[in-house]
């Protein structure tokens, strides 16, 4: 059967692929060719014809067509779930790292392993930051084995410098997901039972390279409640699908660099808890311990090391070198007051304003936090007024301001000002 | 889901319907109006199956005639499948309060649906046959009626019996359900099935009872002429209908039908003493002529005649071998005759005419008794009371053999060949008696059944069959999928990474650098794929030669550091135990590769759907073995008679089987997979053209001429893209509600479908 010239034209996968791309992560790269996929050279890849979008506004000028650009990408980043539901504000993560020969592909630039490492380090700092309560723990397989290079602890250096060590970092032989999967859980089966278990996974490998059924071990990590996520480098593969889906966690293969930052940061605001588990939310003893300078070095609890700086215990009066952590001898939960209202906010998020349609009659002209002005009705470029209205107070407030208030301040100033 | 097609209310059982369902369904009304046959040509997991089924039951209950269904499928599992989706077809049916009166069941073997304690555990076919026949032939009964002491019969048959008249209440039979109905009531499963099958509203079987003579008569010869006759997954109808009429003697085959010769003499001569009557009645019943079937009822029929039954002759059978004694003499010596033949050392290739010729210069055997053959050896069996059938299969042959060989001159050829290679010292002579003519095993169906559909994935190019097997269709389209992400990636690779061409071509298919070029594309695979890897290559000579070079060069070594490898053997057994272990490597991420053959057992009807089949990377294209005597037969003939050229034929041959195995992959549209064809005239038109449109339209300018490294990167990228979350967004494009159906056929705008109507051009 041959093909008439007037036929519609098969879809051609490549257009596809580019849409996929612009949804899936942020702006595709000017350069194009910088931030391609895929193990070959640059122009193998198909074209991004980044220039298509851009025209030049009467003037002849650019500037309104870049900042409509950066505006629709901050646009995308301000909605967020905003649904009030229980999360663990408490949680222990283990990151399983995938140290096989599969990560020195370089077909993410500049190699698999340096963009996981490099992203890595922003990850742990913004975690910490944003779940000042939780724990973290690191563990890297290699050669058929598993190794834990961190444990679980509550301080963003030991980790970062971790992971700095080349020891720890050198790639080579297969990963084993089983031997990986039975250190983590058996490092968070001590993890009290408020707290969640999470392990998270980034793999760049399509096998793994097991001594057992690994679905013995993913049966046990879904009545551990483990709650397993993966993000994949390469391709999608069945058993590692299966293991996120089955204990609740998400799968995710990334696209290209930007991709996998945005999918690795998902993680970071703490998942809502699993129905089941959580027993009818009961009290925990927590103690704020009191911070304390020696003029004389004294031992620690926590590594029996002579330090100057501390925390007493408030129940056992013993020192600990950082926050948040359990106390060795006693073990209260040891937090200080700034962490507990820092973690408050995913307990309590924001609202997510409402861009307004049109400009509302008798409205003010600037915007309540920042007092600088909207733009003009007149001048309004793609359709937006460039209002965004909190749904509770209806105080109106810039783009900037909303990211501002979503990401950083997590309060909003209008309804605060009502108070 | 309810809708109209025309004035034709169709009963859907899903909420939505893909729009080549859609289409499907009005083409295939199209043709049962016109009573015509049809030919389609459905891309694999479309929902392929329920589409047919719910037209035709929609169409079958809405007209007053209601036309049986016959849905003829290939194997067993797809039977079973064909049956399941009845079944919940019309429990849906019910649901929307369609209660009617419906018989709707499978046809097996009795191998699957015995259920005698003792015969149920016989593995082979043939011996279950012939057991059952032992204990419910009428003779054996009749004996056991009249007191012959310890004739043992089979229970279930007998409740049957007493039974009466068709025992099934009206409802939709999986062939599990026929054994669980069997086992409650005592019926034996089989004949229940066999006798019901004319009540029956819709019959779900093998390809076998319609189109092999020998099986054909007993079980579809009650079948009405406005039946709707379906042959599902058709794409090698043509093989099924040759096999169906060809026969292979050898030395052992010879061997045996003497000894069986033998020991009929004796018999005769036993009975001769005790019961001469018997063999006198027969003699009288035989000047008759042959045709008093009624006598003979079905469950005695032990050799259905060979030959099509328009070519059954009517007359009395020829005096020479009336009587049993003469019969017997005249077998012996046609068998004798035969061994003469197979003597000879070199190669023969003779059409009927001149073997029956040759055959009367030294034998004096008149072609005409040996017409008869088949028929007078059943009645003899029959007369005599043979129990042991087994031991008579080979004179069975034999005999079936004189009578096809007698009955038709044209489009059959026998070849004999005294060695099994052009290597082999040693002479094992095989006698082929080869049908070259697809259309003849056929061709009655056509002519008996109004409509006749033939569907398939893969029927491309579609104006082959018509061709081969002689007949008009009124219909033939090939629909193509709609999808909302192209989930498949056609990729055909030209040369390695190196640059070197890569080809089966025989003259470079053993050069060490495509050999190399090939083994390098199956590591980077490898390493790019997730799970399962496929590979198929055109024989198994092929592949054990290309293996072993492989495993020299390190090559093995290298992809088994990123999969295992399986390899698909010729022995049953052990190619399911390599699949199992294949699936199970698959499921647990260690990922695996199957190394198979394009014609083999895995090519066709097992599928690789989802994890088990991310890549079918077919190397090199899986012609026909053309030194092939019987081939080159076939090829001279469909030339002569059908003006098909000998390299168009092999051209389409091959990429039906290529198709074939590529298709494996997908199954469904949330799978997705890659096909990768490894061979440089892939990227040819001639070649590209005679795949299915489905897989052609995929097919662009970009992926058409491609390194290896190109495409590993290009399918990098693919399988980064279908990872993604996919939102199932379908409804309203490539899934209908019932609105969008009435949408669509108000405002009918862009067909899914290019249609090809040769009725309407001409």
């Amino acid at each position: 059967m041959s093909k008439a010239p007037g036929n519609a034209k098969p879809p051609q996968p490549t257009e596809e692929f580019i849409d996929i791309d612009d949804t899936g992560e942020g702006e595709p790269e000017v350069g194009g060719i910088a931030g391609s996929a895929g193990g070959g050279y640059a122009w193998e890849e198909e074209y991004k014809r980044s220039w298509d979008g851009i025209r030049e506004d009467e003037g002849g000028s650019l500037t309104s067509m870049v900042a409509n650009l950066q505006q629709q990408k901050k646009r995308r980043r301000r909605l967020r779930d905003t649904a009030s539901v229980q999360r663990g504000i408490i949680r222990h993560v283990i990151i399983i790292l995938d140290m096989s020969s599969a990560m020195l592909d370089k077909d993410l630039r500049p190699s698999r392993l340096e963009l996981v490492l490099s992203n890595l380090e922003a990850y742990i700092a913004e975690y910490f930051d944003q779940n000042p309560l939780s724990q973290l723990g690191i563990i890297v397989t290699r050669d058929g084995k598993a190794e834990k290079i961190t444990e679980l602890g509550g301080n963003p250096m030991d980790h970062i410098r971790a992971l700095k060590n080349k020891r720890h970092t050198n790639a080579r032989g297969e990963p084993s997901l089983q031997n990986a999967l039975e250190i983590a859980m058996n490092t968070l089966g001590h993890a009290p039972a408020h707290g969640t278990r999470e392990i998270q996974l980034v793999f760049g490998s399509l096998t793994s390279c097991d001594p057992g059924n690994i679905q013995l071990t993913i049966k046990a990590a879904v009545t551990k409640h483990m709650r397993c996520s993966m993000v994949h480098l390469a391709a999608e593969v069945r058993v590692f699908r299966e293991l996120c889906t089955t204990t609740g966690g998400t799968f995710n293969v990334v696209m290209n660099e930007a991709h996998f930052k945005d999918l690795l940061f998902e993680s970071i605001p703490p998942p809502p808890l699993h129905s089941g588990r959580t027993k009818a939310s009961d009290l925990i003893q927590m103690g704020f311990p009191k911070k304390i300078v020696d003029r004389i070095p004294t031992i620690c609890v926590c590594h029996n090391k002579p330090v100057v700086g501390g925390y007493v215990c408030p129940r056992c009066k013993c020192k600990v070198c950082e926050l948040p952590t359990d106390c060795p001898i006693c073990n209260l939960t040891l937090v200080s007051s700034p962490h507990l209202a820092r973690s408050y906010h995913h307990i309590f998020p924001v609202p997510n304003f409402k861009e307004l349609e049109s400009t509302p009659p008798r409205s003010s002209y600037s915007c309540f936090a920042c007092l600088r002005s909207f733009p003009h009705p007149n001048t309004l470029i793609d359709n937006s007024t460039g209002r965004y209205a909190c749904p509770k107070c209806s105080h109106q407030f810039c783009i900037d301001c909303d990211l501002f208030i979503h990401e950083i301040l997590r309060n909003c100033p209008g309804c605060s000002a009502l108070i | 889901m309810k809708f109209f097609i025309d004035d034709l209310p169709v009963i859907f059982p899903y909420d939505y319907i893909y729009p080549e369902q859609y289409a499907y369904m009005v083409d295939l009304k199209k043709s049962l109006d016109a009573r015509g046959h049809c030919m389609l040509e459905m891309p694999s997991g479309t929902g392929k199956t329920i589409s047919l089924l719910s037209l035709i039951i929609s169409y079958q209950q809405f007209h007053p005639d209601k036309r049986k269904l016959v849905y003829c499928s290939r194997t067993v599992p797809e039977i079973d499948k064909a049956l399941a989706e009845l079944k919940r077809l019309m429990a849906f049916r019910a649901q929307q309060g369609e209660t009617i009166d419906f018989l709707g069941l499978g046809l097996t073997s009795r191998r699957n649906l015995c259920l005698h304690p003792e015969v149920s555990k016989e593995k082979k076919g043939k011996v279950v046959d012939a057991k059952c026949r032992d204990m419910t032939a009428s003779w054996i009964r009749g004996k056991a009626q009249a007191g012959h002491g310890d004739i043992e019969l089979c229970n279930y048959y007998e409740r049957l019996e007493a039974a009466g008249d068709l025992p099934l209440p009206s409802g939709v039979y999986t062939l599990d359900d026929l054994r669980a109905y069997g086992r409650e009531n005592q019926y034996c499963p089989y004949y229940m099935a066999r006798r019901a099958l004319r009540a029956a509203d819709v019959i779900i079987y093998s390809y076998h009872y319609m189109l092999d003579p020998k099986v054909a008569d007993l079980v579809s010869k009650e079948l009405s002429r406005d039946a709707i006759v379906v042959f599902d997954e058709a794409h090698n109808i043509d093989n099924v209908c040759i096999e169906a009429l060809s026969i292979d003697l050898m030395r052992p085959t010879l061997e045996a039908s003497t000894r069986s010769v033998n020991l009929l003499e004796q018999k005769v001569r036993a009975v001769k003493e005790k019961d001469a009557e018997a063999l006198r009645t027969e003699y009288a019943r035989l000047v008759e002529g042959l045709r008093e079937v009624s006598a003979a009822r079905d469950e005695n029929a032990i050799l259905a005649n060979p030959v099509l039954p328009d070519d059954i002759l009517t007359e009395a059978v020829p005096g020479n071998i009336r009587k049993a004694e003469h019969f017997i003499a005249f077998l012996r010596r046609f068998i004798e005759y035969l061994k003469t033949r197979l003597r000879v050392m070199h190669v023969v290739a003779e059409t009927p005419v001149s073997f029956i010729q040759h055959l009367r210069d030294i034998t004096f055997i008149d072609s005409k008794p040996l017409r008869f053959c088949a028929e007078r050896l059943n009645s003899l069996i029959r007369t005599l009371e043979l129990n042991d059938l087994e031991e008579l299969t080979s004179l069975q042959k034999v005999a079936s053999f004189a009578t096809l060989v007698s009955t038709y001159d044209k489009g059959f050829l026998l070849i004999l060949e005294p060695f099994e290679s052009d290597a082999a010292t040693v002479p094992n002579p095989v006698l082929h008696f080869t049908c070259l003519d697809a259309s003849l095993a056929i061709q009655p169906v056509f002519q008996r059944f109004s409509s006749v559909v033939i569907t398939s994935g893969t029927l491309s190019p579609l104006s082959m069959y018509p061709k081969m097997l002689r007949f008009e269709p009124v219909i033939q389209s090939s629909f193509t999928m709609t999808l909302t992400r192209t989930c498949f990636l056609p990729l055909v690779i030209t040369k390695g990474s190196d640059q070197v061409a890569v080809s089966s071509k025989f003259e470079v298919r053993n050069d060490r650098a495509v050999v190399r070029n090939f083994g390098n594309m199956l590591v980077e695979f490898a390493k790019a794929v997730p799970d399962g890897i496929v590979a198929f290559f055109p024989s198994y000579l092929y592949m054990e030669a290309i293996v072993a070079m492989w495993n020299e060069m390190g090559i093995l070594k290298e992809a088994w550091r990123h999969k295992l490898i399986f390899v698909e053997t010729p022995d049953a057994a052990e190619t399911s135990l390599a699949l199992e272990n294949y699936r199970l490597a698959c499921d647990n991420g260690r990922g695996a590769i199957l190394l198979s053959v394009a014609r083999g057992k895995v090519s066709e009807g097992i599928d690789f759907d989802h994890n088990y089949g991310r890549a079918v990377i077919m190397f090199g294209i899986p012609y026909q073995y053309t030194e092939s005597r019987i081939l080159k037969a076939r090829l001279e003939f469909l030339r002569e008679r059908y003006q098909i050229r000998e390299n168009d034929f092999l051209t389409f041959d091959a990429m039906r089987h290529a198709a074939q195995c590529v298709g494996r992959v997908l199954r469904g549209k949330s799978d997705y997979g890659l096909m990768v064809f490894a061979d440089k005239r892939y990227s040819r038109k001639d070649k590209r053209d005679k795949l299915p449109q489905w897989i052609g339209q995929y097919m662009t300018d970009a992926t058409l001429n491609l390194s290896t490294d190109m495409a590993t990167s290009i399918t990098r990228k693919f399988l980064r893209t279908m990872a993604q979350p996919f939102d199932g967004s379908q409804i309203h494009t490539s899934l209908w509600s019932v609105e969008d159906i009435v949408q669509h056929q108000k405002n009918p705008v862009a067909q899914p479908v290019s249609a090809d109507h040769p009725a309407a051009k001409a």
